[in-house]
């Protein structure tokens, strides 16, 4: 590619249900190469706007390109640059471990030889070689998560996009989603990944959005967003939380 | 915790004890909120319920016509005839194709402190608070009619007593059998002993076509007397009859027979609130599959089942693979897959034996019975199992739910995920149907017509793959996430009645090119049918995958959205 494409660009993303607005307008530029935290509160749009932009869920209005290919005019290309793991999504979980990342990898086109190594490889990084002929129904929380992501990463992707990769994960397991992710970044791939838990992003990205009520409040490097505060306190100031004063609730105490 | 905390640890008494009322309100609630924005399902259940009414007139006159015209002969025939095939209705249909309405799913219960005894009254009532019920109560208000004009006021008010508790137990008849059966399918340990028990379940519809049937051809009207007079004493009949009894003289059976009901009524409801039990801790295990280690080949060699073997590892086959695991170790479609090969066996057998002269067949065994038989009945029963097996795939996006997001994502095809598709059901339904038209043909006594039987239903299922795949498409709904293979939303019970109808007739009307060349050709067509039909099947499969598959690249996000259950 001679012109430089970010690897994410979003335009004008607006998304409503039933009435209510989901996303309302949301414009974002993920450079390549960058490490993008999306944070917002419970309900912000990050699910929604995420699904409009890796071709889950139809955007009433507004675009979305992935290295310059638009995802819902031309959606073979922008998906075969992309690896996705959704949140709240079922994956097909009467299949084991094995079988779920070769089903993906032969859906994405792979060479059966390829996908056989790649799917002993990543399992056993992740840990999941243990489980055997285990379905992924009966895996835990962590283990779902670890295969999903296993999904997302085994037809090396350009641009990864994840949906709370470190919701219900174990701290063993998020050090190594954490570990795998910054290897994967470092080796020149583009991350997204939208999260609430600011010490994790504070920690990996090197951008970071902060969405609420489907808009977007701040966007920049990490640095200009904090602004030389904390990254919750600004969260909790952009988003406008309410602390309890301590009168209400009393009954909790006994 | 270092807080002192007050010595009573036992909880408080709750301020106002739950009962059955605010079940229903719950329901009632969840029915109203599913409503909310959806003009189409408001619609839909408006259509249900016209239905519904239309067949509680028709049933209302069946039952009050030995009242109307004063004709108490035939009165405890219409009775216990009538009531039984209701009781039977209740326990059957859900199985085999409506499923329940769980709109009040067990599971979401299991944390709340209530006794069984409440949760179980409380889901009873609820399920009492749907269309089908007040159709029957409609209907069966006729019997009331016919008691009290035959017997008076008297025989009138037991008639009420009676049609009411047979309501109940109805009702609690379809709870109880349709609980148990998920459950029993839901372990793996004994889903095969379900799968024998469904088809004994099914292979109930035999006897009573036989017995439908015979009442129609022998019209020996003292003989069905004899027999509906027993059905009376038995659990199935006792409610519905204990007011004619009164009004024709016999006091004494009205409280034995509505004792009998009660007591049913009883061990239904215990035998529900045993198995209820195991759903609701069922659905937060289904229990681990054994572990086995060591599994020879990569991933790629485990992916591919012994059935899918001979698929090229690409796409194509990874899409077949994954189905045809999936036709297995899901047991929403496991019970489908059985419900067509018992429905699929024992129906046709039905049709064609007993056309013949029942009587006869009683004596001389089935080879006598088989002469009335001919190409063009053999070819319509052929008919309905292809188009039954097809329908199963009416919502074939549907069973995947949400986990369909994989495909979208991928960038599967429409054209390619729909034929796979096809080619994954067939592999477990192209045996199923061989083996039916060779059982039929050879159970008829006209071996030659092999070729007859299953060119007929390659091609009805064929043209019902081409239907479904479009409907499929359009038509999808999403299924509840519950163990229950036979849950479904509420409202949606509806929906899926009237697709599956659709569906079934339009695939009927596809396949009736098979029933006119079998009733033009004469001879030669024993010996065309089976080419004819394989291509007609497959060239009608294929186009239906090339023309629906369009469709479905143009709306896989939309129909990702539909299939996905709202939480």
């Amino acid at each position: 590619m001679t012109v430089e494409h970010p690897a994410l660009a979003l335009r004008g993303l607006a998304k409503r249900f039933d009435g209510t607005i989901a996303v309302a307008g949301v414009d974002l530029d993920v450079p390549a190469g960058s490490f993008y935290g999306l944070l917002g509160p419970n309900g912000a749009g990050k699910t929604t706007t995420l699904s409009m932009a890796v071709g889950l869920l139809r955007p009433d209005a507004g675009s979305a390109w992935v290295l310059g290919h638009d995802v819902w005019q031309d959606p073979v290309t922008a998906k075969r640059l992309l690896g996705v793991m959704p949140d709240g999504v079922r994956l097909f979980d009467r299949l084991t471990g094995a079988e779920l990342l070769a089903y993906n990898g032969l859906l994405r086109g792979m060479d059966p030889a390829v996908v056989d190594q790649r799917a002993a490889e990543l399992l056993d990084v992740l840990a999941l070689g243990d489980a055997g002929r285990t379905l992924v129904v009966d895996y835990s929380a962590g283990m779902k998560k670890k295969i999903g992501l296993a999904c997302a990463l085994l037809h090396g992707p350009r641009v990864l996009v994840l949906d709370e990769p470190f919701e219900a994960v174990d701290p063993v397991s998020a050090a190594l989603i954490r570990d795998i992710l910054t290897r994967y970044a470092a080796g020149g791939g583009t991350v997204v990944f939208s999260s609430h838990v600011m010490e994790v992003v504070e920690r990996l990205c090197s951008h970071v959005a902060i969405l609420a009520q489907g808009v977007i409040k701040r966007v920049g490097t990490i640095d200009e967003v904090r602004g030389g505060r904390s990254l919750e306190q600004v969260f909790v100031e952009v988003v406008g939380g309410r602390t309890a004063t301590g009168e209400e609730l009393s009954w909790l105490s006994r | 915790m270092a807080l002192p905390v007050s010595a009573d640890a036992t909880p408080a008494a709750p301020v106002r004890s739950v009962s059955a009322r605010h079940f229903v309100r719950l329901k009632l609630r969840v029915m109203g909120n599913n409503f909310r924005g959806q003009g189409w399902r408001i619609a839909l259940f408006i259509g249900g319920a016209l239905l519904g009414l239309w067949f509680a007139a028709s049933g209302f006159f069946l039952f009050a016509a030995p009242g109307l015209t004063g004709n108490g002969e035939y009165a405890v025939l219409v009775a216990a005839a009538g009531g039984g095939l209701l009781v039977l209705g209740w326990l059957l249909l859900p199985l085999v194709f409506f499923g329940v309405d769980e709109t009040l799913d067990p599971a979401r219960f299991a944390l709340l402190p209530l006794p069984r005894r409440t949760l179980v009254t409380g889901l009873f009532v609820a399920a009492l608070i749907s269309v089908p019920v007040l159709a029957v109560l409609i209907a069966s208000s006729g019997l009331v009619l016919t008691a009290w004009s035959l017997g008076g006021w008297s025989a009138g008010l037991v008639s009420v007593v009676g049609v009411l508790a047979g309501l109940l137990l109805c009702v609690a008849a379809s709870r109880a059998v349709t609980s148990a059966f998920a459950t029993m399918l839901r372990s793996r340990r004994v889903r095969d002993l379900a799968a024998v028990l469904l088809a004994v379940t099914a292979a109930l519809l035999g006897p009573l076509q036989i017995f439908g049937l015979a009442a129609l051809r022998e019209a020996d009207w003292d003989r069905l007397a004899g027999v509906a007079t027993v059905i009376g004493w038995t659990p199935l009949g006792a409610p519905w009859t204990a007011g004619i009894d009164v009004a024709q003289g016999r006091v004494w059976a009205a409280p034995v027979k509505l004792l009998i009901t009660v007591a049913a009524l009883g061990a239904l409801l215990a035998w529900w609130s045993r198995s209820l039990e195991s759903a609701m801790v069922g659905a937060a295990s289904a229990g681990k599959a054994p572990v086995r280690r060591g599994v020879a080949g990569g991933a790629v060699a485990q992916l591919f089942p012994r059935v899918a073997g001979w698929a090229r590892r690409d796409q194509f086959g990874a899409l077949v693979a994954r189905e045809a695991r999936y036709w297995w170790r899901d047991a929403r479609r496991r019970a489908n897959l059985i419900t067509i090969a018992v429905v699929g066996i024992f129906v046709p057998v039905m049709i064609n034996v007993t056309g013949g002269d029942f009587a006869a067949m009683g004596e001389e065994g089935f080879t006598t019975a088989a002469n009335d038989s001919s190409p063009v009945l053999v070819t319509i029963s052929m008919l309905f199992v292809g188009v039954l097996a097809a329908v199963t795939l009416a919502n074939q996006f549907g069973f995947d739910g949400s986990a369909y997001a994989a495909n979208v994502v991928a960038g599967v095809s429409g054209r390619v995920e729909l034929r796979a598709r096809m080619t994954a059901f067939s592999l477990y339904v192209l045996p199923m149907l061989a083996v039916v038209g060779v059982v039929l043909s050879v159970l008829i006594g006209h071996p030659g017509w092999i070729g007859l039987t299953i060119g007929s239903l390659v091609a009805t299922y064929g043209a019902g793959l081409a239907v479904n795949s479009l409907v499929s498409v359009l038509g999808a709904y999403s299924l509840p996430e519950t163990s229950n293979p036979f849950a479904m939303n509420s409202g949606a019970g509806l929906t899926k009645g009237l697709l599956t109808l659709l569906a079934m007739l339009a695939s009927a009307v596809a396949a009736v090119p098979m029933v006119v060349a079998a009733a033009l050709f004469g001879d030669a067509w024993l010996w065309l049918a089976l080419p004819v039909g394989a291509a007609y099947g497959l060239g009608a499969a294929l186009l239906g995958a090339y023309l629906a598959g369009d469709v479905l690249d143009r709306r896989q996000p939309e129909l990702l959205a539909t299939v996905t259950p709202r939480r």
